[in-house]
């Protein structure tokens, strides 16, 4: 059997891992500079290309394109962040892989045990799980998903999918 | 397969959890309390048949440590007897 999806590698882009509390990232980097914090778990909010994923207990990732790494930087400042916060540039950490056709929930399910129904995966629905066995961020994109996995891991999980797609 | 209630995510399969051992009672002062109850402290892992309070790391989601009560007859997630769980 084969599906009728198609996979891709996306290419690296902008990301930062925000831990704290919300009210001391905003006194931090400034309202001005993130969307507004998703009100709910494993939801995201985005403004400005810009994604802000909440992804754990006073635990966000920050995503947009890699051409706006060293603008996000320059305003997040992680080098120099106060103790109450912790910013780290996780950009080249993660590889994205874009899962997209008419079964790609279908190709989703063969690895991932979350529930992808858009009932109880809506569209700004972004949660850690796994993915083949490995950690793996996943989102919905237009139509489809992308998973981010560790980079390592990325060769690996290109073969499996090349393999589940045949 | 079971489904954990992980106090962020919900419900969440057990495959994406790894298991952090029983809730063990408060660690004796090793100088006062008798060589009898320090080992038995150290290596006897509860094992009753019924429910066992267990720990359990969300490590492939958000990352939360949490505390249940599991029956070792059913794999059952059941209330704890008081405010645990």
């Amino acid at each position: 059997m084969s599906y009728d999806a198609s996979f891709e590698r996306l290419p690296i882009s902008a990301c930062f891992d925000l831990k704290g509390a919300e009210s001391a990232l905003v006194e931090w980097i400034g309202a001005e500079v993130l969307p507004e914090f998703p009100a709910k778990a494993n939801r995201c909010c985005k403004a400005d290309g810009v994604s802000l994923d909440h992804v754990g207990p006073r635990h966000w990732l920050l995503h947009a394109d890699i051409d706006r790494e060293g603008e996000l930087n320059a305003a997040l400042r992680p080098n120099e962040a106060t103790p109450e916060v912790s910013i780290v540039r996780v950009s080249d950490t993660m590889t994205t892989f874009r899962i997209a056709g008419i079964d790609a929930a279908h190709v989703l399910a063969i690895g991932c045990p979350l529930d992808l129904h858009e009932t109880a995966f809506p569209e700004d629905a972004v949660s850690f799980t796994e993915f083949f066995g490995q950690k793996a961020l996943v989102r919905r994109c237009i139509g489809g998903f992308d998973v981010s996995v560790e980079q390592s891991f990325g060769d690996m999980l290109e073969d499996y999918l090349t393999r589940a797609l045949r | 397969m079971m489904l954990i209630p992980c106090p962020f995510c919900g419900h969440r399969s057990e495959s994406e959890f790894a298991y952090g051992g029983p809730v063990k009672p408060d660690r004796p002062d090793p100088h006062t309390t008798s060589d009898e109850d320090w080992v038995e402290y150290l290596t006897t892992v509860p094992n009753p048949l019924g429910p066992v309070q267990e720990r359990w790391w969300h490590v492939k989601g958000c990352g939360t440590w949490l505390t249940i009560w599991r029956d070792t007859r059913t794999h059952d997630i059941v209330e704890g007897p008081g405010d645990a769980g």
